[in-house]
């Protein structure tokens, strides 16, 4: 009688520390297999996320003469678009190109001296501030001086 | 009930997985005395999925122009984060899956699985082993290097010994009288997106037959090795008693996988430049052949075969003989025995084939 009860409770036990093994063995398996997938996961990451480019943080020197009154010239400024306008009165402004709305580049419409977006019809002033439409802020104003009838952008 | 449980549960009671589980898996029963050879096919396709995924990497930085092919593989060589590895991965890739399908192939023919009813498995499996040969052909020469310039130029002129259309097929390969740009636009067509797609459907063809006629009984361990099929209807080749697919021979596919992994990482981790000699990092020059090209190791035995016959047609009307012979084998070869040791001529033949081969490839590579 004994005996069988003893039997019984080993082979329960049996049973139990077999099921934890077995447990123990799956989380073992797993964690191998993420371990796996992401030593394959990291190289393909790091193969296809942007490359820096070297010219971030730099200045853009433009030639004070290629911009004429009431004229635009566009320039990429740290990877993005960018837009130096002179003005008919001859003020100098510089501004991201990007229009605020969704990202598509804004055009200089030199008889108004206004930034037209043709995506959805943003209208801005020749200083960024927006005139009507969906663009929710300004243009984006950029630094600049004028040295040595260089424009230096940045 | 688990968060996992759970989720099955719901698929289940939609489309049925349980059954599908049951009846693929853990219902799908194999042969008792199945071995480790029958895991070459999951092998293969494990490399082609690696094939398909580095090879759509690669193309992200690859450009596929005559002037920027070789500087678009050394950015990706040298510049590009883990560049090298997914190229490596690929190059060595190639190679990895004709050495497998060698061993697929031999497994099945000493064994005796080409046998009929598998006719179609066997003819399905040898165009395969034909594409992907085609495939790697193709992909030789798109790095645009000295040494695919040439290779591909040997290649593709000893077509030109086909009588009467060999001179235009030549051309027809090339896009014009010499490897040029021509030749790298339709070459990189047919590396990216024919042979791959045809590959594809190919192994569902062959998975179709596998599923339809079902595994093959090895014939080693047991007291009748014969084939008992003798063409009277269709049947499929059940194994009751047997083990089932899982979890027990995909412990072993796993198992083999993880061995052909160590083999592979061991050759790109430890001997990457073994599949690469020097003209493989010179650019291509159109005017200046380099010296003793040769073609990779799986095409030696060929290109030899093309040197020793005193006509160049002679070589290539045989190595078409034996192709087809190959091909054709189920139909040629209708005895019931499928025991190795119970079929001496097949032996005879087969331990002398790949002798020869051997022999012709070892001639090659220092001839």
């Amino acid at each position: 009688m004994s005996q069988t009860s003893a039997t019984t409770g080993d082979g329960q036990g049996d049973f139990k520390l077999a099921k934890e093994r077995r447990a123990f063995l799956g989380a073992c398996l797993g964690a191998l297999l993420a371990a796996g997938a992401g030593a394959a996961a990291y190289p393909v990451f790091r193969y296809l996320a942007p490359r820096q480019k070297a010219d971030n943080g730099q200045k853009v020197e433009i030639p004070e003469a290629e911009l004429t009154a009431g004229n635009a010239k566009y320039f990429e400024y740290q990877g993005k678009a960018a837009v130096l306008i002179r003005k008919k009165n001859g003020d100098l402004v510089a501004l991201s190109a990007v229009c605020t709305h969704l990202g598509c580049v804004v055009q200089w419409q030199k008889a108004n001296e206004q930034f037209l977006c043709p995506c959805h019809g943003g209208l801005y002033t020749a200083d960024g501030t927006v005139i009507s439409g969906p663009p929710p802020k300004p243009l984006e104003k950029l630094s600049f001086v004028v040295a040595n009838g260089k424009i230096i952008v940045g | 009930m688990s968060f996992l449980k759970r989720i099955y549960r719901w698929i289940d009671v939609r489309i049925g997985a349980g059954e599908l589980v049951e009846k693929e898996l853990t219902g799908y029963l194999l042969p008792r005395n199945i071995n480790v050879w029958y895991s070459m096919g999951s092998i293969l396709l494990v490399i082609f999925t690696i094939q398909v995924a580095t090879g759509i990497l690669l193309l992200v930085y690859y450009v596929p122009d005559a002037d920027k092919a070789f500087h678009s593989i050394t950015f990706i060589m040298n510049n590009v984060p883990f560049g090298w590895l997914i190229r490596l991965c690929h190059a060595v890739g190639s190679n990895m899956m004709v050495l497998i399908l060698f061993c697929h192939m031999l497994s099945v023919l000493f064994m005796g699985s080409y046998k009929s009813p598998r006719e179609l498995n066997w003819l399905s499996g040898f165009t395969l082993f034909l594409l992907v040969l085609a495939l790697s052909l193709t992909g030789y020469l798109l790095p645009w290097s000295q040494l695919s310039f040439w290779a591909t130029t040997v290649a593709t002129n000893s077509v030109g010994a086909i009588p009467y259309v060999g001179g235009f097929l030549v051309e027809f390969l090339r896009g014009g009288k010499l490897v040029g740009p021509a030749t790298l636009g339709r070459f990189f067509a047919l590396h990216v997106v024919l042979i791959p797609s045809t590959i594809a459907a190919v192994i569902g063809a062959h998975l179709f037959f596998l599923q339809r006629t079902g595994v093959s009984t090895p014939p080693f361990g047991l007291d009748d090795s014969k084939n008992r099929w003798q063409g009277e209807g269709y049947r499929y080749e059940s194994h009751p008693g047997g083990i089932p697919f899982f979890p027990n021979y995909v412990l072993q596919d796993m198992t083999s996988i993880a061995v052909y992994f160590a083999f592979f990482l061991g050759v790109i981790f430890f001997a990457p430049h073994v599949f690469f000699p020097a003209d493989a990092f010179v650019p291509a020059n159109p005017f200046q052949t380099p010296d003793h090209i040769k073609p990779e190791w799986y095409f030696l035995a060929n290109y030899q075969t093309l040197k020793i016959f005193p006509s160049e047609f002679l070589g290539l009307a045989v190595q078409g003989a034996v192709t087809a012979f190959l091909a054709l084998l189920p139909f040629i070869d209708r005895g019931a025995e499928k025991h190795p040791l119970k079929r001496p001529l097949f032996m005879v033949c087969a331990v002398g084939g790949i002798l020869l081969y051997l022999a012709l490839m070892i001639w090659g590579h220092y001839s």
